[in-house]
């Protein structure tokens, strides 16, 4: 078993404008799909992530604010999930809710360092 | 463990929060208003991913109090206010306006604002439809077979009226309240007939704003002042439709007909209430359109079978509607049931009044009713002619689907 982080990408509901339907519909999926994976032990952790974001870079360490990307490019939150394998990662990741705005889930194995 | 959120909670704290708001804030802040809630919204979703929390309803009047201390705080010309409201007695007053009575009493008052004579007619719909039912400009176009450019403009206008007009958040004076009351009684049966006869492209029943109509009329009743014949009559017209509402379409989502609809499943409960508040509306002495439809819906549902509806009584009922209340749709109707009851030569001179322009979206009612009478009287290539136009107008998929299969039985009768 290996852990991999599904990271996602888009589907800003701030800037998509959802009605108060729409968010309630999509909230019941994404409760649903994170008590799924509960149910299932293979959910080690998950956040989602605020808009607003800063910059470190340069040998100076210049900090820039954000935002840097548009919202469809922005990360929104991550999973980290235990499973066999990439395509059983992938399998999780189809209960993703935000397919239909637009979103993505990029799906990274976490490396694992010999002690 | 399986916890829910019931049905519509956000739709319906959406209405609830702007109109306790706006009593606390006034009109001139609408738009923020509308933002903030929208805002308060968007946290759930993401908070609420982990864990539901135990009381959702809560939580979310919970949210809305403290956006509106943040609110509060962002707007400069509050911040004395603010002062009070943190220390002083307003604090208890703030905690006050979420009681439910409190609630609701914003919500009524709330929907005569969006029925005020300085609003359009036009207008007032999309506004009651956004403010007190949170439905989004999409779902509002829609629902009213606009473009969302239109309710967009629509909904700017009103509230621009409403704050350049210095409309206040009140109940209208005694003097207007017949008025007044008559606008909110036609806005929420508008906004029922447009989810019972959707326009809309797939879906031939909106059971979401037919349950918004029903919610917003008992809300109506709940106050002594605005129960008069015609709001209870109002309300039994809109539970006896309702109890049809299931049967109105098949497990394929396709429509049936009155004639061939699953009796049994129609809706005693509903039923019932209807009754009891037809009865009820006649204690009073207004008389208005809403009780002859009731009557007419009543008499549809006492027929145990299509062949047993007693089509002389809903005659009965239609002439004295076309009396009080003279409308293309009622001579339409009408026009059915001489149909029905195989009086050709009333019916065509009927239909001969309507103009097509005058039924706009539903025209193909009149031409599919034009094509049912030729079909009867056995002239079955004018009967194939007028199903074709009634096809080539109408908007929504499913009853296109019923009227091609109404076309295929004028085939094979007269074999064309």
């Amino acid at each position: 078993m290996k852990d991999y982080m599904m990271i996602f990408i888009g589907a800003d509901y701030e800037e998509l404008g959802l009605s108060p339907e729409q968010l309630q519909d999509k909230m019941s999926k994404w409760f649903a799909w994170n008590s799924k994976m509960q149910e299932q032990g293979i959910l080690r952790e998950g956040n989602a992530l605020k808009a607003p974001a800063k910059r470190v870079s340069g040998s100076d360490k210049t900090v820039t604010d954000g935002p840097f990307v548009e919202g469809k490019e922005l990360i929104g939150g991550y999973y980290i999930i235990n499973v066999e394998d990439a395509d059983a990662a992938a399998k999780v990741a189809e209960d993703y809710p935000d397919y239909d705005l637009g979103g993505i889930v990029e799906i990274r194995e976490v490396m694992v360092f010999d002690q | 463990m399986k916890k829910e959120v019931v049905d519509h909670l956000f739709r319906h704290q959406y209405g609830k929060m702007v109109s306790i708001l706006i009593k606390f804030f006034g009109f001139s802040h609408l738009e923020t208003i509308e933002d903030a809630i929208q805002d308060t919204f968007i946290k759930a979703t993401l908070s609420w991913r982990n864990q539901l929390p135990d009381n959702p309803e809560a939580w979310l009047t919970q949210a809305a109090k403290n956006r509106t201390i943040d609110l509060l705080r962002q707007i400069q010309a509050e911040k004395s206010r603010l002062d009070k409201i943190n220390n002083g007695p307003s604090s208890i007053q703030l905690n006050e306006l979420f009681l439910e009575h409190e609630i609701e009493d914003s919500q009524l008052r709330m929907v005569f604002v969006a029925c005020h004579p300085h609003l359009k007619a036009e207008e007032q719909i999309a506004f009651a439809l956004k403010t007190i039912s949170g439905f989004s400009t999409k779902e509002i176009a829609a629902a009213l077979l606009l473009k969302e450019e239109t309710v967009k403009k629509r909904l700017s206008r009103a509230r621009k009226s409403i704050v350049e007009k210095n409309i206040q958040f009140n109940f209208p004076e005694a003097q207007q309240i017949e008025d007044r009351l008559n606008r909110v009684l036609k806005v929420i049966y508008l906004t029922f007939n447009e989810g019972f006869h959707s326009t809309n492209k797939k879906e031939v029943v909106r059971k979401d704003l037919c349950g918004e109509a029903i919610r917003l009329c008992v809300l109506l009743l709940k106050k002594k002042q605005f129960r008069t014949g015609s709001s209870y009559a109002l309300f039994a017209l809109l539970c006896f439709l309702s109890a049809r509402i299931e049967s109105k379409t098949d497990e394929n989502n396709e429509i049936v007909n009155l004639r061939n609809q699953d009796r049994s499943k129609w809706h005693p409960p509903l039923i019932k209430m209807g009754d009891d508040a037809l009865s009820k509306s006649m204690e009073y002495e207004d008389v208005s359109h809403y009780h002859f439809e009731a009557f007419i819906a009543a008499e549809h549902l006492k027929a145990k079978t299509f062949e047993e509806t007693n089509w002389n009584k809903i005659l009965f009922w239609y002439r004295k509607l076309n009396v009080l209340h003279p409308s293309p749709s009622s001579r339409l109707n009408m026009a059915m049931v001489y149909i029905q009851l195989n009086e050709f030569k009333e019916a065509i001179i009927l239909l001969n009044q309507i103009k097509s322009s005058d039924l706009e979206q539903r025209a193909y009612l009149l031409y599919g009713c034009y094509s049912n009478y030729y079909e009867k009287t056995g002239k079955g290539t004018k009967a194939l002619e007028y199903m074709d136009m009634a096809i080539n107008c109408v908007t929504n998929t499913q009853e296109k689907k019923h009227l091609e299969k109404e076309r295929t039985k004028i085939l094979h009768k007269f074999s064309l």
